[in-house]
C-alpha cells in the first residue's frame, strides 16, 4: 500500500492576543 | 474547593461553542463572545480546534494527529494537553459532563 505523505507537525500554541 | 485534575487519555473534551471563528492566512483566530477576548490558535492548534468540534477522547485526539501529521505518539500527546489545558485555562473546552451539560442548553 502506497504510504501516505504525512503533513509537518509544529507544536499547537493558544496566542492570547478586547 | 473542587481542584481542576489535569486531563488523561480517557477525558472526552469539545470545544465550547460561544466563539467565532475565522480562518486569516492558513491560522485560525477567534473571538470569545462572552470574555471579548481574541485568540489566535495557529495552523496545527486550528486543526486541534476541528477536531473537537464534538466531543472526543484526549487518546483519540492524538491518534487522529499522529495518522495526519508527522510527529511521534508521546510528543503529541504531550504538546497536545499542554494546548487543551490552554484552551481549558481559557474557558474554552468542555471536559466530560461539561460536553452533557451544553449539549442540554
Amino acid at each position: 500500500m502506497e504510504k501516505q505523505t504525512k503533513k509537518s507537525w509544529q507544536q499547537p500554541q493558544l496566542e492570547v492576543l478586547n | 474547593m473542587m481542584s481542576i485534575m489535569p486531563l488523561t487519555l480517557t477525558d472526552v473534551v469539545s470545544s465550547c461553542k460561544q466563539n467565532i471563528v475565522s480562518d486569516m492566512g492558513g491560522e485560525k483566530v477567534m473571538l470569545n463572545v462572552k470574555s471579548g477576548n481574541y485568540y489566535n490558535l495557529g495552523q496545527i492548534g486550528g486543526r486541534i480546534w476541528d477536531c473537537i468540534h464534538d466531543p472526543v477522547s484526549v487518546g483519540a485526539l492524538v491518534d487522529r494527529l499522529t495518522e495526519e501529521f508527522d510527529v511521534d505518539d508521546s510528543a503529541c500527546a504531550e504538546q497536545v494537553f499542554s494546548f487543551l489545558e490552554q484552551l481549558r485555562g481559557e474557558g474554552l473546552l468542555l471536559v466530560n459532563e461539561e460536553n452533557k451539560n451544553a449539549a442540554n442548553v
